[in-house]
């Protein structure tokens, strides 16, 4: 009965189809998306929290009848469920991803119930002496087995105690993909495999310099990707795709990458034990083990430093529209090696002509002391100052040129900017020029409403005439009712247009009212 | 080496029933739902002695509801079902040798020579003490090696959880039996890929059952048949008039076609075609749907929350909207799942562009599903003014300022929401539709690289 078992077994069993192994990828194609929360900003090369769409073109040669087609060396951050295989036959039943990997703790636990040899080493000697065993259990980290002489824990007596395995139990290091597929006739073809992998990311890295008389600005910009995969995709078509693109929470399929064989015993403390802490906790065979513990138990799996920051020569990248989203293509082929970052020139602008406007944005009815105001530079995305294409977001960093050194100004993040949309640059706040407001009365008005009156004192220490904007916050159905300079609005709220002169300074009084409420 | 490492599974696969183990034909059924819960049904056949037996099944889904479980097989009664969680550890089998002879082996580390002694294990509280011949010793206290042999494993000790049934046979023999019952670890949901052709505005869906398997065991060639369908009660929310803001409704209308597919009560089932081996941790995709050249229209949406106002333009939502009808459409009931759009770029490849998530879809509905943000067209609402009318009364001048940066024109719906109880809207710059109560819809068309603004002045209670 037990062979008409096995018989079934064997006709029936899906590991009964013959393992076909793809090639690896003959054509590679990387497109990456930015983090999809992170508005602006650079990446973060210690935790990649964008994504890439990989596509892997690979030969196959499939035989007749059932065949389980192996796709390896896929990066590391696969989402299993988002893979696409084209060029199959159409016989595919199944696609598959398996979650164990290789590791100590993982062949241990492959190996348990089944025949293994404990291999135990004479200190004194160096003589190895193998015994033939079983392994009863690997429960809790606590490996318990049993030989001719009787039944073990693993480690626990002192010795230099490692079991010697067979075989690795069908375990493979890396997640690997495979296919199911039932193919009519023998056929070599031309697969392609497409997934998204987590743990890449891109930004782009703006360098704004700004001519020494302060009128124009020349723009430049990176494309910076990272790869945080442990796989890398040599010679490949790489591209990198702006705009928010909308990723659900999807559901990460689990993958148990195991660990060491932890070999706890039974307690282990002993007469001179002054303190109650259970040390055998923190006591291990060797200090390899230690070190590897140690390891382990480091918060996250940081991904081992990026190798190196490699900057390819000044060849723009070139943009296309993709649906609502812009793609930017890297013109040649190009090595997305395994956790590097590296950059490639998206644009260069020069003479933009560009506005410093110093500003300031305040409660219409509360005093406040001296502030400094708040600078920025002003231009608009279009032809007729020098840009008019899209600007991804990312990081600006501002220099100006002092008799011919650069100087860093301030750095600043950006969002995505389209085309003919105003772009202002953050420059931080500038100590020259002091802002404070003196609330001057404040009373009850008819019809129940609040009224105050403002003085606000604005004080230029620079050289030159300034553009100076004012911009007051109030309470809802608050009103300007009178002012002695005139009064526009932006985006609903009060503001006041000024040119504030050279080392001097203005004051503005404005009259508020708003409902009581 | 593959028949050899099979049939060693052939054994761990099997009924222990106290004394020898039996091979046993063995056929699995799982049912999986779609919030991690399973129905599984294990029919083998186990040797029946007569009269009191207990039966053990090592092989269970690890997080088993044991109070779940049920055996049935003709002519026997079940006296009491036991789940043992008790498991073999170096510290446990310690533990249960307590007042028990053990073998020690000390090893002399100068000469590496073996002294064997029978001790008593008298405590392993902290520390092992033994009682070795007259003395008393605390194991290994001087750090010297010593081996410490046992001579049996405890009896409910085990190397995973297990489940216990004590029968009462009638006739002795061998006899089919079915062990059933539910699981967590087990789940299944849909993932579709649609690749959307912009020149002629249509998509191809192809669509995939995604299986995980994280319940700690293997369930060989199992016959499995996935429910669309949650049978666990859910949280019904709070009967409150006031629920926050409602997520985007991906369904816009409920079809009202039936399909071919199996259904069980109002759950639509989707068998696998063939017995499959579901690995632990293993992803499984099956394919089930494949549809090509469905009309799909692409639009561009804008919700503006209630006084929402911004200083920088933001982004709308680009949307993609398809019927599931069998006239112009998916033609097919779709399960839960995310559905990822895909479109070519100019070398022909296919690009994401974004991923949705998508409710159970009955056939005939309208989806709605947006991808992601447009980086073209933008909108910035601003409350220009608010004014107070009355004691409670207010009017909001609103404005809405719409951009395009593409090289053609395109239609924004533009969503007005949070105009609870009595509010109405007293003059705008294009006639509004009122989607409900509470929201407020302009169709506004901006011209290719060109803007657009809307106004519209709006009295509320509050």
């Amino acid at each position: 009965m037990r062979w008409a078992t096995l018989a079934w077994i064997l006709a029936t069993a899906s590991a009964a189809a013959d393992n076909i192994a793809a090639s690896p990828p003959v054509e590679l194609s990387v497109t990456v998306y930015r983090a999809p929360f992170r508005a602006a900003g650079s990446i973060n090369l210690d935790g990649l929290a964008g994504f890439a769409l990989v596509s892997e073109v690979r030969n196959v040669h499939l035989p007749a009848g059932l065949s389980r087609l192996r796709f390896e060396g896929v990066a590391d951050g696969i989402e299993p469920a988002s893979a696409i295989v084209t060029g199959l036959p159409p016989g595919v039943i199944e696609k598959n991803r398996e979650g164990k990997l290789l590791s100590p703790s993982a062949l241990i636990a492959a190996t348990l119930g089944k025949p293994v040899t404990l291999l135990r080493t004479d200190k004194k000697t160096g003589q190895p002496q193998r015994l033939d065993g079983s392994l009863l259990s690997d429960a809790e980290g606590g490996v318990v087995f049993q030989t001719s002489e009787g039944i073990e824990a693993l480690r626990c007596s002192g010795l230099p105690e490692t079991f010697s395995f067979t075989g690795v139990g069908g375990l493979a290091a890396k997640p690997v993909l495979s296919v199911l597929v039932r193919s009519a006739e023998a056929s070599t073809r031309t697969v392609t495999l497409s997934y998204l992998a987590r743990n890449f990311d891109w930004a782009a890295d703006y360098i704004a310099t700004l001519s020494s008389d302060g009128k124009t600005m020349d723009l430049g910009a990176w494309v910076t990707l990272a790869n945080g995969n442990g796989v890398g995709f040599p010679s490949a078509q790489t591209q990198v795709v702006a705009g928010r693109v909308n990723r659900e929470n999807g559901e990460v399929e689990p993958l148990d990458a195991g660990g060491p064989i932890l070999a706890e015993c039974w307690p282990r403390g002993s007469t001179s034990d002054s303190s109650s802490i259970p040390r055998y906790l923190l006591q291990f065979a060797d200090e390899a083990t230690r070190e590897r513990m140690d390891r382990m138990f480091k918060k996250s799996a940081a991904p081992a430093a990026m190798q190196a920051i490699s900057v390819t020569a000044a060849r723009n990248v070139q943009e296309e529209q993709l649906g609502d989203l812009k793609l930017y293509r890297v013109p040649s082929r190009t090595t997305v090696a395994s956790r590097q970052s590296k950059q490639v020139r998206l644009m260069d602008r020069l003479g933009i002509p560009i506005a410093r406007v110093y500003g300031a944005d305040l409660a219409a009815d509360e005093s406040a002391s001296l502030a400094p105001a708040h600078l920025l530079i002003r231009t608009a995305n279009d032809t007729a100052n020098h840009l008019g294409l899209p600007l991804p977001s990312g990081h600006i960093a501002v220099f100006a040129t002092s008799s011919g050194e650069k100087l860093l100004l301030h750095e600043s993040d950006i969002k995505d900017r389209a085309v003919d949309e105003d772009v202002e640059i953050d420059l931080g706040d500038s100590p020259d020029v002091q802002v404070t407001v003196e609330r001057e009365t404040a009373t009850a008005g008819p019809a129940r409403t609040q009224e105050h009156v403002v003085r606000v004192t604005i004080t230029n220490a620079r050289p030159a005439d300034i553009d100076f904007e004012l911009r007051l916050r109030m309470p809802a159905g608050g009103r300007v009712v009178h002012a002695d300079h005139p009064v526009g609005n932006k985006n609903g709220r009060p503001l006041f247009r000024l040119i504030v002169p050279a080392n001097g300074s203005m004051t503005v009084r404005y009259q508020t009212e708003y409902p009581h409420s | 080496m593959d028949a050899a490492r099979l049939i060693v599974v052939g054994c761990l696969l099997s009924v222990s029933s106290g004394g020898p183990a039996i091979a046993a034909d063995r056929t699995v059924s799982v049912t999986i739902y779609n919030d991690n819960l399973a129905l599984v049904q294990d029919r083998r056949d186990i040797d029946i002695k007569g009269g009191r037996q207990r039966l053990e099944f090592q092989d269970v889904s690890a997080q088993i509801r044991p109070e779940t479980a049920a055996l049935a097989a003709a002519d026997i009664s079940i006296v009491e079902q036991n789940f043992d969680f008790d498991l073999l550890t170096p510290a446990k089998l310690m533990e249960k040798a307590v007042g028990q002879e053990v073998t020690i082996v000390r090893v002399n580390p100068a000469t590496g020579a073996e002294t064997r002694e029978q001790a008593q294990v008298l405590a392993t509280n902290g520390g092992v003490v033994l009682k070795i011949g007259q003395r008393i010793e605390v194991l290994r206290d001087d750090g010297l090696p010593v081996r410490v042999i046992f001579d049996k494993v405890p009896d409910n000790l085990r190397a995973h959880p297990t489940l216990s049934v004590t029968v009462i046979g009638g006739h002795a023999g061998t006899r089919p039996a079915t062990l059933s019952y539910l699981t967590p670890g087990l789940g299944w949901r849909a993932d579709y890929v649609a690749l959307y052709s912009e020149s002629d505005g249509k998509i191809d869906v192809q669509g995939w059952v995604t299986l995980t398997n994280s319940s700690g065991v293997t369930y060989e060639n199992a016959h499995t048949l996935l429910v669309a369908g949650s049978p666990t009660q859910v949280d019904g929310g709070s009967p409150n008039r006031y629920r926050g803001p409602q997520p985007r409704t991906t369904l816009q209308q409920a079809g009202t076609e039936s399909g071919s597919r199996e259904r069980l009560g109002d759950y639509y089932l989707y068998p696998l075609a063939e017995p499959t081996t579901i690995a632990n941790l293993q992803t499984k995709q099956v394919s089930f749907l494949d549809v090509h050249g469905v009309p799909a229209e692409h639009g561009y949406e804008f919700r503006n929350s209630w006084l929402g106002t911004s200083e920088t333009p933001q982004s709308a939502k680009s949307i993609y909207s398809f019927s599931t009808s069998a006239h112009a459409g998916l033609g097919d009931q779709l399960p839960a799942g995310i559905l990822r759009f895909y479109m070519r770029d100019k070398h022909g490849d296919p690009q994401f562009i974004g991923e949705s998530r998508i409710d159970h879809t009955p056939m005939g509905s309208t989806l709605s599903l947006a991808t992601g943000d447009a980086f073209d067209v933008k909108v910035r609402a601003v409350v220009d003014k608010r004014t107070r009318l009355g004691n409670l009364d207010w009017q909001s001048d609103m404005r809405y300022e719409l951009s395009n940066a593409l090289p053609r024109p395109v239609t924004v719906k533009l969503l007005q929401q949070g105009l609870w109880g009595d509010s109405r809207i007293t003059a705008e710059s294009q006639k509004s539709t009122r989607r409900s109560a509470d929201t407020a819809e302009w169709a506004v068309t901006v011209p290719a690289n060109g803007k657009s603004t809307l106004t519209a002045t709006i009295e509320t209670r509050f």
